[in-house]
């Protein structure tokens, strides 16, 4: 198996299958094209976005579902275009949407719902895709741990 | 914020350098035209709040200790919702 050397998990072995191609990068990281995916059991659900060509490169993100279990992708023509999902079912077509995560000191951290990151999971290929509409935040806080949920209505 | 109108084919000039031209206006948007010289950075607002989104989540591993930051995303504390169902596209 392939070897990679990361920053944070220093040489680590990985599967082809966990390599993802970003044909265009990500906003500020244009020349970033291939990731891997890292999950560590103690961690679920989060995933470690691991670049293959820079070892210091490396995001954490959530499924959006962890973040908002009703949260519904949107993508632009373009984005479905630039992702070849026209021909593609989309209804349980292997479509992930990712959050990247944004730690801040001291406070809870946040997810980034404005601009998933869209895994095409059969052909291992992603981008991300910015909404059209305003409904979602790029900084939107998690819940912190600890912190009962407000009651609503009758207690 | 100054506040104009313009119809399709109409221009705005902004310095000496640069013009905006309404090319079309549809039910998908208004297509905008862009004259400015080539260093002049052009950018969807969107996209310039998500690379700086983006540059602030790459240092976040980076800032000292890694088990501290991922402190709070531990199994045992989380309050994440566990669904990772495939997600569809709606």
């Amino acid at each position: 198996m392939p070897l990679i050397e990361t920053k944070y998990f220093g040489t680590m072995s990985y599967e082809d299958e966990s390599v993802f191609d970003f044909p265009y990068g990500l906003p500020a990281f244009e020349e970033e094209k291939r990731f891997v995916f890292i999950e560590i059991a103690e961690y679920a659900p989060l995933v470690f976005l691991q670049s293959l060509t820079r070892p210091s490169l490396c995001f954490l993100a959530l499924p959006v579902l962890s973040v908002d279990p009703d949260y519904r992708l949107e993508l632009s023509s373009e984005d479905r275009a630039a992702l070849e999902l026209e021909g593609q079912s989309e209804r349980g077509g292997g479509i992930l949407a990712l959050a990247l995560l944004s730690l801040h000191d001291g406070f809870p951290a946040t997810a980034n719902l404005m601009a998933p990151i869209v895994v095409d999971t059969r052909m291992r290929r992603a981008l991300q895709a910015i909404r059209m509409d305003r409904r979602y935040s790029h900084q939107h806080p998690l819940r912190q741990p600890g912190i009962a949920p407000v009651c609503e209505g009758v207690c | 914020m100054l506040v104009l109108r313009r119809r399709a084919g109409e221009s705005l000039l902004i310095g000496d350098d640069i013009e905006i031209e309404l090319l079309e206006l549809t039910p998908q948007g208004a297509k905008i035209g862009i004259r400015a010289p080539r260093e002049t950075v052009v950018l969807r607002k969107e996209l310039k709040i998500i690379q700086e989104q983006n540059t602030h989540a790459a240092r976040g591993l980076e800032s000292g200790d890694v088990g501290q930051a991922l402190k709070q995303f531990s199994r045992n504390t989380s309050r994440i919702s566990h669904r990772t169902d495939k997600h569809s596209e709606s």
